[in-house]
């Protein structure tokens, strides 16, 4: 019984917790802006992370060894609660272990908190043969390093701590023959090496709404675990940089504009991403959602600044963000404009919003920036409870092909898209939802958007389809040629450049038959297709000549949606689709736009020149390319972030 | 025939001095596994690792670590209980036969896909990989990248020419390189197509003859020592060839097989072609080997529905790809990355 004053204790306080924050959580928070200081955000963000522990403890169920994350099992440590059951679940969880890198990972968190609360309370939560079952494991499995960028950032950070937790070790005591010094030296170094890279070119797997997570969950373990002082300043440094990177796309929670990578649930229901998830944990937006990296956050003990959350909640201006990014590594067809870093090749991603308090519209140029899962453009527009609605928007070219499978996968030729579709079932489906195309070109000026293709005769999916939400209001077709519609307080107008029809979404059937395990085939209302995504269409064209426009406006800047209509109706527009596409479009600010597949598109008759985009250029954010630096701004608050040095530095601008 | 077998045995006797004691190593049958079907809904790679063919019980059992996604392995024919693993995570090196495995490579290397040592020099070893050549001069205990002259970077076989050791061919997406200074630099070899090379190989028993597998242009290949190339097997000549191998005890035995091909076989130098096994459970060929312990015998993996050998030039085919009681896997389903023989130690 020697845990008991220390549980009692934990769980007075855990129950306490619950019944003080269950109020305040069960709806959602009014944006505070900027009024409140900067301890009142603290106090706030740390009340938000008990409240992930305490719930973690609450669905935590010590009779049943057969459920319950390695997270969950390092909140029971934390909190000593339920400690025979933590023990004997890390055991049940292990026979055998799995998961490679999604393993590494959540152990050495739950290591580190064990270790913690020993050293906290002279009391080992933990036995012996604990330990020793523990470190047979870290010899005996031999975890893949993973084939992506966030694998190898979960993987070698867990790796250092892992390590540097035996740091006299020898080979002996390690899966892959190397000692705790050569570990920690080799993971050192790719840590390092990301860093410098992602803050001098951008991320490859770049604003990821379902990833966001795979980098936050290890950066905030070197932030609150490193002994290192100069790694525990970078991961704290890496935390801010990653959440500013969604703050600045961020409507209540969300996370807007063009992605690396997204899952077909999370497409249409935006609210259920691990990035909702962090925004309401760091942002104070939208509503708790169980999510892992959320736990492990909360354990961490990062704080993140407060300039990140009054970035996130101000939308009092509407604003142009852009954004410089990369694609993953090529292996082959790299391309024309594909350029080399430390010998593997990438091109760069060219990523622009626009940033309304009702509505975002981002993009990124087109192409196969991604393998698989892309989004190239996409609008989301303001919901105050955005729980089971589908606030989103997006098109694609369903494009799938052994050629950009071997550009970015190591696998041959014939088996590759096999492959790839046994854990991304819908790849090589005409209705998926994601994906880039080698013939697709976007631009973007403010809140108009032209689309345009050009697709050979040949191709696997000779189609475009754009995605129109359940969610939308008063939908209709123009004698004009423009659809209209109405999401939240948003108007839309799209202009297909060729006719098209209507299809429920999915209409191939394969998510909504639970294929793949990214929808239930039952009623669930959290997984089932029908909840989630029933009563959408796609608007699908299969003309290979082909494109669209998008134009997005404020509900509140016109008297009426028919003075909405009549505006973008009155809107020169001249286009073609032959010999390729191309468009000049005037949008409702009067601004004209002009777009030919495969040049330069120009605004006013100048050639937009993406050889000077930054790494980060909006009115919250400043970042050279290859500056491995990022400046934050709120009004006069700035926050910088120099990782050449590991420092941060704060200071107030003079007024303006 | 009877000058391509005495090249065989010359050559044979040629490398026992570079050989650790030869009545105590032994050819053996080695399958490189990435994957098995069972692998639906999960990026993550089930069963694989290293399987070797047990001829006395006929079975095939793991070897090594259980790892993920390795692609082929190889043993220094100067000391057979140096083990090489090619593997997605970089190379991992056993120094004892097996018993003990170290990681050897860093974060800078992986997806391996061949590696080879020089059969002169144990400490000379080289690996191609889909980010290119890396090397190692010290027996892979450290390794650097080694490129210089490569189109492309890409490459899916590396061989050493045993009676040149400093001369190597690589197999890249671009073509056949060659290198005349133990990889220092690499050279176009101007007869070959500039399209990706899948699989390459040398004959024992004659060490002209060179054979490779192409994406989209079948098999080429020279006879005169990897100089010159010329299109075969007419019959493959669209085809992603990924399985090339000759005959270790007669150099005119050739077989080639591709995505959808079957098993193609030649028995006179690639003049004439016959393709056999269509009655195989699929004519996706992922891998192909020549035995080189049992003359005749041609051992095929067909993409994910087993593993076969043949006694009879791929007229009749026969498996033993069944789950070994008590193992923690088997080949059965799996895709075979590579097939091929090592010496081990017996």
């Amino acid at each position: 019984m020697p845990f008991f004053p220390v549980l009692f204790h934990r769980r007075l306080v855990a129950l306490l917790a619950i019944l003080l924050a269950q109020p305040v959580f069960s709806a959602v928070q009014p944006s505070p802006g900027a009024s409140l200081s900067d301890e009142e955000i603290i106090r706030q963000y740390k009340e938000r992370c008990e409240y992930i522990l305490n719930q973690t403890i609450e669905t935590t169920d010590p009779n049943d060894l057969s459920t319950g994350s390695l997270f969950q099992v390092a909140v029971n440590l934390h909190k000593g609660t339920n400690i025979e059951w933590a023990r004997k679940r890390l055991v049940f969880d292990n026979q055998p272990p799995s998961g490679n890198m999604f393993w590494v990972l959540p152990m050495v968190l739950l290591m580190q908190v064990a270790k913690d609360i020993e050293e906290e309370t002279g009391q080992s939560l933990l036995t012996n043969d604990d330990w020793a079952f523990i470190r047979t494991l870290w010899r005996t499995y031999f975890p893949y390093r993973g084939d992506t960028e966030n694998h190898w950032i979960m993987y070698y950070v867990s790796l250092y701590l892992a390590a540097e937790m035996f740091p006299e070790d020898g080979p002996e005591r390690w899966y892959n023959g190397k000692s705790s010094a050569e570990n920690m030296a080799e993971a050192r170094e790719y840590i390092e090496d990301w860093i410098k890279i992602t803050t001098s070119y951008g991320q490859g797997e770049y604003d990821s709404p379902n990833y966001i997570g795979e980098y936050t969950r290890p950066m905030a373990l070197l932030a609150g675990w490193a002994n290192d002082p100069v790694l525990r300043q970078k991961g704290k440094m890496m935390m801010d940089y990653l959440l500013l990177d969604f703050a600045v796309e961020n409507l209540n929670g969300i996370y807007g504009g063009a992605h690396s990578r997204v899952y077909p649930r999370y497409l249409v229901q935006p609210s259920l991403t691990a990035s909702a998830a962090h925004g309401w944990l760091f942002f104070n937006q939208g509503e708790y959602l169980a999510n892992s990296s959320n736990i492990l956050i909360a354990l961490s003990g990062y704080t993140p600044p407060p300039i990140l959350l009054r970035i996130a909640q101000d939308r009092d201006n509407p604003y142009i963000h852009r954004e410089l990014k990369r694609t993953r590594w090529r292996l082959r067809n790299v391309g024309e404009t594909a350029f080399e870093i430390d010998g593997k090749s990438t091109i760069p991603v060219y990523k622009y919003s626009y940033v309304h308090q009702d509505y975002i519209l981002g993009s990124s140029q087109g192409g196969l920036l991604q393998p698989i899962q892309q989004q190239t453009w996409s609008l989301i527009w303001y919901e105050p409870k955005p729980a089971g609605i589908s606030n989103t928007m997006f098109g694609i070219q369903p494009y799938s092909s052994p050629f950009e499978g071997t550009m970015y996968f190591g696998e041959n030729w014939d088996t590759v898209t096999d492959l790839i579709s046994r854990s991304k079932v819908d790849y090589d489906s005409e209705d998926k939802l994601e994906g880039g195309s080698p013939y697709e070109q976007i631009f973007q000026h403010k809140a108009a958007l032209i689309a345009l293709y050009d697709i050979p005769e040949g191709t696997r999916f000779p189609l475009i389809h754009t995605f129109f939400s359940r969610d939308l209001k008063n939908r209709e077709e123009n004698a004009s040629g423009w659809i209209f519609a109405q999401g939240g307080p948003a108007y839309i107008a799209y202009r297909p450049l060729a006719p098209g029809e209507w299809k429920p979404v999915d209409w191939t059937g394969l998510l909504k038959s639970g294929a793949g395990n990214y929808f239930s085939a039952t009623l669930s209302p959290t997984s089932g297709f029908e909840p989630l995504a029933g009563g959408s269409e796609s608007y699908v064209s299969y003309e290979l000549q082909n494109g669209y426009i998008v134009q997005i406006a404020s509900v509140k800047d016109y008297d009426s949606y028919e003075d909405f209509k009549n505006a973008v109706v009155a809107l020169p527009l001249e286009f073609s689709l032959t010999p390729t596409p191309s468009v000049t479009f005037t949008d409702l600010e009067g601004t004209e736009l002009s777009a030919q597949y495969g040049k330069a598109p120009s605004i006013n008759g100048k050639e937009v020149d993406y050889s000077t985009w930054k790494l980060f250029d909006g009115p919250f954010a400043q970042a050279e390319k290859e500056s491995e630096s990022l400046e934050m701004i709120y009004g006069q608050e700035r926050y910088f972030l120099d990782f050449k040095n590991a420092r941060i530095e704060t200071s107030i601008l003079p007024t303006k | 025939m009877k000058f391509l077998l005495s090249s065989f045995f010359i050559l044979f006797f040629a490398t026992l001095p570079l050989l650790a004691d030869d009545s105590l190593v032994e050819p053996k049958l080695f399958a490189a596994l990435g994957m098995t079907k069972s692998q639906k809904a999960s990026p993550i790679p089930t069963d694989s690792g290293v399987f070797l063919y047990d001829t006395v019980n006929e079975r095939w059992r793991r070897f090594g670590p259980t790892i993920q996604q390795v692609n082929s392995l190889s043993t220094d024919p100067s000391n057979p209980e140096n083990i090489f693993l090619a593997c997605g995570n970089g190379i991992v090196r056993s120094q004892d036969n097996g018993k003990t495995w170290r990681m050897v490579t860093g974060w800078r290397e992986s997806d391996i896909t061949k590696i080879v040592i020089d059969p002169s020099n144990g400490k000379n070893v080289y690996a191609a990989s889909a980010w290119g050549v890396t090397i190692s001069r010290d027996g892979g205990d450290s390794w650097s990248a080694a490129n210089e002259g490569l189109v492309e970077k890409f490459s899916n076989s590396i061989v050493v020419d045993h009676l040149n050791p400093k001369r190597l061919l690589v197999a890249t997406t671009a073509g056949l390189f060659v290198s005349y200074d133990s990889a220092e630099t690499w050279e176009q070899i101007p007869t070959t197509p500039k399209i990706a090379i899948l699989g390459l190989g040398r004959n024992k028993a004659d060490p002209n003859i060179w054979i490779a597998g192409t994406e989209g242009n079948g098999v080429i290949l020279s006879s005169d020592n990897g100089k010159t190339w010329q299109s075969t097997a007419p019959g493959l000549s669209t085809a992603n060839i990924y399985g090339v191998t000759t005959d270790p005890f007669n150099g005119e035995n050739l077989a080639a097989g591709g995505w959808g091909t079957g098993i193609w076989i030649s028995t006179d130098g690639g003049k004439s072609w016959k393709n056999r096994g269509k009655e195989l459970p699929s004519q996706n060929i992922t891998a192909t080997t020549f035995d080189y312990a049992q003359s005749g015998r041609l051992w095929a993996s067909t993409f994910e529905e087993g593993t076969f050998y043949s006694d009879d030039m791929g007229v009749t085919w026969r498996s033993d790809d069944v789950v070994v009681p008590g193992a923690t896997g088997s080949i059965l389903g799996a895709y075979v990355n590579d097939l091929g023989f090592i010496s081990v130690k017996k």
